[in-house]
C-alpha cells in the first residue's frame, strides 16, 4: 500500500487523491430512498419558535433583544462566545418576523444536548424581513472578510458536530492549507438532507465551496461524495462542466458507501492517506474538511447576504406518510415536522434525532429543531426493533474488523467491565469516535457504544478526581507550611521582645503587620505558584496522546 | 406507544449468537456425514449421547447459577460444544465415556469459569484431554463395525500383517450395524451370550496418522515387503474424504465470514511447512507425508472448528496468526516427537494458555497512533508552518 502509493505521489504529486480502502467500517442498509423521492420542500411557518441559542454553562450568551421586543426576519437576536476560546462566537438570527415572548432553557433536536437557552418567538406570520446585503463578486473579498461575514452570518458545521465553520477557518489561517475537502459522504443511515441539497442545489454548494477555497487559500479543493447517490453526483458533474461564468477548480471523489466514511479522519484517510495523528486536528497536516451544507451555507451568507435561520432536514421512518426533505425555520418544534409529514403517533416506538447509528432518541417531540439538526426519525416497529436481550461476549472478533479506528471493542469491553482505566487508556478508549459499528456488528447485542461512554466518564472523572486530591494535598502541605512558619515567627518575637523589653518600644505592630503581609504575599504567591503547575499539568495531560501518560504518572488510589 | 428509551445506535446488522453456532454446526454437518458412511453409528450415539447430557449439564448449572435457562440454552453454544466433543470421541465407546467428557466440559470447563465467554480453554477438547488422561484404553480403541475387514491389510497387535479374509463384513449402515452400535455404547442391554469383543477390530486406530505412528518400524518393512502399502487402507480413503469434508465445511464458514481465515490458514500452513521440513522419505525416521498430516488426522476439523473457538482463542488478527502456528506447531511436534495419538486437543489447550499473551502483545496499530513525524508526503513543514 505504501509501496503503490509513494509510486503513485511520484507520477501525479503530493498526496495523489483517490479513494483508498480503509480500515473497518459496516455496509448497512441506508433506507434514504424514501425521504428523496420528492424534492425540498420548505414548512409553513410554526406560531411559536423556540430558537436555540447555546449552552451556558460552556458559552458567554450577549442578548441582543428584550421580551416583548418585535424582530424581523434576519435581525440578530443574540451572540454567544464559548468559556473556553474568546475568539470563537456564533450569531443566531430571527428566523422570521414576530414577537420575542421570553428566554428560557428549552429542549432541543441535537444529538449531544439535551436542552439549550432559547429564545421564544410568537410569529406574526408576515415574515417581514431585513433588507440583505450580497456580494456576488465574491472574488473581490479577502480570506478575513468573507470569514467576519460567516462568522456573522452565524453558520455552523451541518453535518451535525455544529463546530463554528468561521472558528475552522480562522484556525487554518495558521497552516498552510494544501487540501479542501467538501464532505459530501453522507454515510449514516436514513440521512439523506446533503444528497437531496446537491441534487436540487449543485450549482450552489459548488459556489460556497469556491468561496470556502478563497477563505482559507486551499491549493486544490475535492468534494467527496459516496458512491451509492447516482443522481447528486450527476448534478455536481453537470453543474461542473456547464459553468462557464467562474472557474471553480474542484474534483468530485467517489467513495465507498461504507459507514463511517464521511468521519472526518476517516475521510481524510481514504482520500489521501494521510492519517491524522491522535489528538491532532487535521489542519495541522494541511487539511480543511467542511460539510456541504455549511458550504450552501456559505453560499447563501455571503453572495445572497443571508444569515443562517434555516438548514435542510429529512424527516423519515415508517410512521411518517410522506417521509421528505425540509427546509426547515431554526426553532420549529419536532412535532410540528412530524405532522406536517402524517405521522402515525400510534405506531411511533421513538423519535429519533440524527442518525440511525448516533443518533439521540428524543423523550418527546416538543424539541426545537437547531442548526444541527440533519435528520429526524419517527421510527416504528420496522425501523428499529425493540433491543434484544444481552448475551455474553464471545470475542468473535467481528467489532474490531468493523471499527473504523483499529481499536478492540472486545477487549476495551473487559477491561471497561474491570473498570481497569490504565488498560483502557493503553489500548485507546479515547481514540473510540462512538460511530455504533460494532454495535451494529455485535452478535450478542452488547450496547458497547454505550458502555465505552460510560467508561469514557468515569474516566473523566477519575482524573478530576486525581487533579482535586492533588490540589488538596498541595494546599495541605502550604497550610502545614505557615503553621510551621507561624509558630516559629512567634517564637523567634517572643525572643525578640524579651531582649528588647528594655531597649525600645519599636513600632512591633507595624512590623508584625509587615511580615504578616510579607507572609501572606509569599502565599499569594505559591498559590498562584501552584495554579500555574496545576494547569500546566491539565493542559500536558490533555496534549499528551490518549492522557494516559498524566494518569499513568499519578499514583493509584 | 412508545418504548423505553434507549441509546445509539438504534439499528442492528442482525448477527446473533444462537445463528452463528447454527451455522457452525450445519457446517459440521458433510464431515460428520462422511463418518457415518464409513464408520457407522457410532458417532451418531456419541452426538446424541452427548448432546442429552450436555443440555442436563447446562441447565443445571445455569439454574444453580440463577441464570434464566431457556435464554441462555437457546444461544446453542452448548449444541457446538457437544457435537466437537462427540466427533473426538472413538465411536462405539460406552455410553458413559462421553456423557462423563461433556459433563466435565460444561460444568468444570466451561461453569466454573464463569459460562458462556469466560472460559479460558476450549471446554470440548479440555473434556477430550480428561478422558484421554482418565481412560487410555477405552479413548484409543476404535470399535467400527465393518472397519477395514475387506482390505488388503491389517495388522494384529504387534503391527504384524495378519490375513482378514476369514472374518466376516458387517456393513456400517445396515441393520446390524446400527445393533452393534448400540449394544457397543450400551453393553448392559447386551444378553450375555454375545461376546462384544467379536466386534472389536484390534487394530482399528484413531487415524490413518495414528496408524502409521504406532505401527512400528519393522511391521512397515513387512508390510512394504509383502507387497501392501499402509496408504491403500480403505480407512485412509475414509478419512481422506472425511477431511474434504470438514474442509469444505470450513470453507464454508469462511465463506459466510463466522470464522476468519487467519486461525485456520496458519495452522495447516504451519502444519505443512513442518512435515514437508522434516519429511525425509526412505529415511528410517518415520515422520509421515505433509498429506498425511494434513488429510490423514484430524487437522482439519482441528484447523477450522476447534482452534477457531473464538471464546478461548487469540483474538486480534496478528494474535491469530500467531496462535495458529503456536497451534500448527504443538499439533506436528505432539504428533511426532510426543506420546499421545493425536494431538489436537492438547495443541489447542496449549494455544489457549498463550491466547492472553498475545492478545496483550499483538495488537493491531491504533488508528492515528505511532506515527512517525510524518508520512513523508512532506507535512513536516506544513506542521510546523508557521506559528
Amino acid at each position: 500500500m505504501s509501496v503503490l502509493t509513494q509510486i503513485a505521489s511520484k507520477l501525479f504529486g503530493a498526496d495523489p487523491i483517490f479513494a483508498r480502502s480503509t480500515p473497518g467500517g459496516v455496509h448497512t442498509d441506508a433506507f434514504k430512498q424514501h425521504s428523496l423521492r420528492s424534492r425540498i420542500m420548505s414548512t409553513p411557518i410554526p406560531q411559536q419558535l423556540t430558537i436555540p441559542i447555546g449552552d451556558p454553562k460552556t458559552n458567554t450568551i450577549t442578548l441582543l433583544v428584550k421580551p416583548g421586543q418585535r424582530v424581523r426576519k434576519y435581525q440578530q437576536l443574540a451572540s454567544i462566545v464559548s468559556l473556553a476560546n474568546d475568539h470563537s462566537s456564533i450569531a443566531v438570527h430571527a428566523p422570521t418576523s414576530g414577537i420575542v415572548t421570553h428566554f428560557e432553557m428549552a429542549a432541543v433536536a441535537d444529538h449531544r444536548q439535551q436542552e439549550q437557552m432559547c429564545v421564544w418567538l410568537q410569529t406574526d406570520g408576515q415574515d417581514e424581513a431585513l433588507v440583505l446585503e450580497g456580494v456576488s463578486e465574491f472574488s473581490s473579498l479577502s480570506p478575513a472578510q468573507i470569514t467576519t461575514k460567516i462568522r456573522d452570518a452565524g453558520i455552523i458545521g451541518m453535518g451535525g458536530a455544529g463546530f463554528p465553520t468561521a472558528d475552522k477557518l480562522s484556525s487554518a489561517e495558521n497552516f498552510d492549507i494544501d487540501l479542501l475537502i467538501i464532505n459530501a459522504a453522507e454515510c449514516e443511515p436514513y440521512i439523506s438532507a446533503d444528497e437531496a441539497l446537491i441534487r436540487e442545489r449543485a450549482a450552489q454548494t459548488l459556489l460556497g465551496a469556491e468561496i470556502l477555497r478563497r477563505a482559507c487559500s486551499a491549493s486544490r479543493v475535492i468534494i467527496t461524495i459516496e458512491d451509492s447517490k447516482p443522481d447528486a453526483i450527476e448534478a455536481l458533474r453537470d453543474t461542473l462542466a456547464s459553468r462557464g461564468s467562474i472557474a471553480i477548480d474542484c474534483t468530485i471523489v467517489l467513495v465507498p458507501s461504507k459507514y463511517p466514511a464521511g468521519s472526518e479522519k476517516q475521510l481524510i484517510h481514504c482520500v489521501s492517506g494521510i492519517e491524522i495523528p491522535s489528538g491532532q486536528f487535521p489542519v495541522q497536516s494541511g487539511i480543511l474538511v467542511q460539510n456541504i451544507g455549511s458550504a450552501y451555507a456559505v453560499y447563501e451568507a455571503i453572495v445572497e447576504g443571508k444569515p443562517c435561520v434555516s438548514r435542510i432536514t429529512t424527516l423519515c421512518g415508517e410512521t411518517l406518510q410522506t417521509p421528505k426533505n425540509f427546509e426547515v425555520l431554526i426553532g420549529t418544534p419536532v412535532s410540528f415536522l412530524f405532522d406536517l409529514c402524517g405521522i402515525e403517533k400510534a405506531l411511533t416506538h421513538r423519535s429519533v434525532v440524527g442518525g440511525s447509528l448516533m443518533g439521540r432518541e428524543l423523550p418527546n417531540d416538543e424539541a426545537a429543531v437547531c442548526k444541527t439538526t440533519n435528520c429526524l426519525i419517527a421510527a416504528g416497529p420496522g425501523d428499529f426493533p425493540a433491543p434484544t436481550q444481552e448475551q455474553a461476549c464471545i470475542r468473535c472478533g467481528y467489532c474490531a474488523d468493523a471499527c473504523p479506528v483499529k481499536l478492540l471493542p472486545q477487549q476495551l469491553l473487559a477491561f471497561s467491565k474491570t473498570r481497569s482505566h490504565s488498560a483502557l487508556l493503553d489500548h485507546g478508549l479515547l481514540d473510540c469516535i462512538e460511530c455504533g459499528a460494532c454495535d451494529y456488528v455485535c452478535p450478542s447485542h452488547i450496547p458497547l457504544v454505550s458502555i465505552y461512554k460510560e467508561s469514557k466518564n468515569s474516566l473523566m472523572a477519575r482524573r478530576q478526581d486525581a487533579d482535586c486530591s492533588e490540589h488538596w494535598q498541595l494546599r495541605f502541605q502550604q497550610h502545614q507550611f505557615r503553621l510551621k512558619k507561624d509558630k516559629d515567627q512567634s517564637l523567634a518575637r517572643k525572643a525578640n521582645s524579651k531582649k528588647s523589653e528594655t531597649k525600645t518600644e519599636a513600632p512591633e505592630p507595624s512590623k508584625s503587620i509587615q511580615l504578616k503581609q510579607e507572609f501572606f504575599s509569599k502565599d499569594k504567591a505559591s498559590r498562584e505558584i501552584a495554579a500555574a503547575v496545576a494547569r500546566v499539568k491539565a493542559r500536558r495531560s490533555e496534549n499528551a496522546p490518549g492522557g494516559s501518560k498524566a494518569l499513568k504518572d499519578k499514583p493509584p488510589e | 406507544m412508545k418504548t423505553a428509551m434507549a441509546n445509539a445506535p438504534f439499528q442492528h446488522g442482525g448477527n446473533n449468537v444462537a445463528e452463528l453456532m447454527q451455522t457452525l454446526i450445519y457446517a459440521l454437518l458433510p464431515g460428520v456425514l462422511a463418518s457415518l458412511w464409513f464408520f457407522g453409528y457410532g458417532i451418531l450415539i456419541n452426538i446424541v449421547t452427548a448432546t442429552f447430557f450436555a443440555v442436563v449439564a447446562e441447565a443445571s448449572a445455569l439454574q444453580l447459577r440463577g441464570k434464566q435457562i431457556s435464554q441462555h440454552l437457546s444461544d446453542r453454544s452448548v449444541l457446538v460444544t457437544a457435537v466437537l466433543f462427540a466427533i473426538a470421541i472413538p465411536p462405539g465407546s460406552p455410553w458413559w465415556l462421553p456423557a462423563t467428557g461433556i459433563v466435565f466440559a460444561v460444568l468444570i470447563a466451561k461453569h466454573v469459569y464463569g459460562g458462556l465467554g469466560q472460559n479460558p480453554f476450549n471446554p470440548a477438547m479440555c473434556g477430550y484431554a480428561m478422558l484421554l488422561l482418565a481412560f487410555p484404553l477405552e479413548m484409543t480403541s476404535w470399535h467400527i463395525p465393518n472397519v477395514v475387514l475387506s482390505g488388503p491389510l491389517a495388522v494384529d497387535s504387534l503391527g504384524t500383517p495378519i490375513a482378514t479374509s476369514e472374518l466376516e463384513f458387517i456393513s456400517p449402515l445396515g441393520w446390524q450395524g446400527l445393533k452393534q452400535s448400540l449394544l457397543l455404547a450400551f453393553p448392559f442391554a447386551a444378553s450375555s451370550d454375545i461376546n462384544l469383543n467379536d466386534f472389536i477390530d484390534g487394530l482399528a486406530l484413531a487415524t490413518p496418522l495414528i496408524e502409521f505412528k504406532m505401527a512400528s518400524h519393522s511391521a512397515l518393512l513387512a508390510a512394504r515387503e509383502s507387497g501392501a502399502s499402509l496408504f491403500a487402507r480403505e480407512s485412509e480413503t475414509a478419512w481422506e474424504i472425511i477431511n474434504i469434508c470438514y474442509l469444505l465445511g470450513g470453507l464454508f464458514l469462511l465463506y459466510r465470514r463466522i470464522i476468519s481465515w487467519h486461525i485456520p490458514l496458519s495452522i495447516i500452513a504451519s502444519i505443512l511447512a513442518m512435515s514437508a521440513l522434516f519429511y525425509a522419505p526412505g529415511s528410517v525416521a518415520i515422520y509421515g507425508t505433509p498429506y498425511l498430516h494434513l488429510f490423514g488426522s484430524a487437522t482439519m476439523i482441528g484447523a477450522f472448528f476447534i482452534a477457531t473457538d473464538p471464546v478461548s482463542a487469540a483474538t486480534t488478527r496478528p494474535g491469530k496468526i500467531v496462535y495458529g502456528v503456536i497451534i500448527g506447531i504443538a499439533i506436528y511436534s505432539i504428533r511426532v516427537w510426543g506420546s499421545y495419538l493425536d494431538s489436537i486437543a492438547f495443541a489447542v489447550l496449549f494455544g489457549n494458555f498463550c491466547a492472553p499473551v498475545l492478545d496483550h502483545y499483538c495488537r493491531p496499530r491504533v488508528f492515528g497512533h505511532g506515527l512517525q513525524a510524518q508520512d513523508g508526503s512532506g507535512n513536516t513543514q506544513r506542521q510546523l508552518g508557521k506559528p
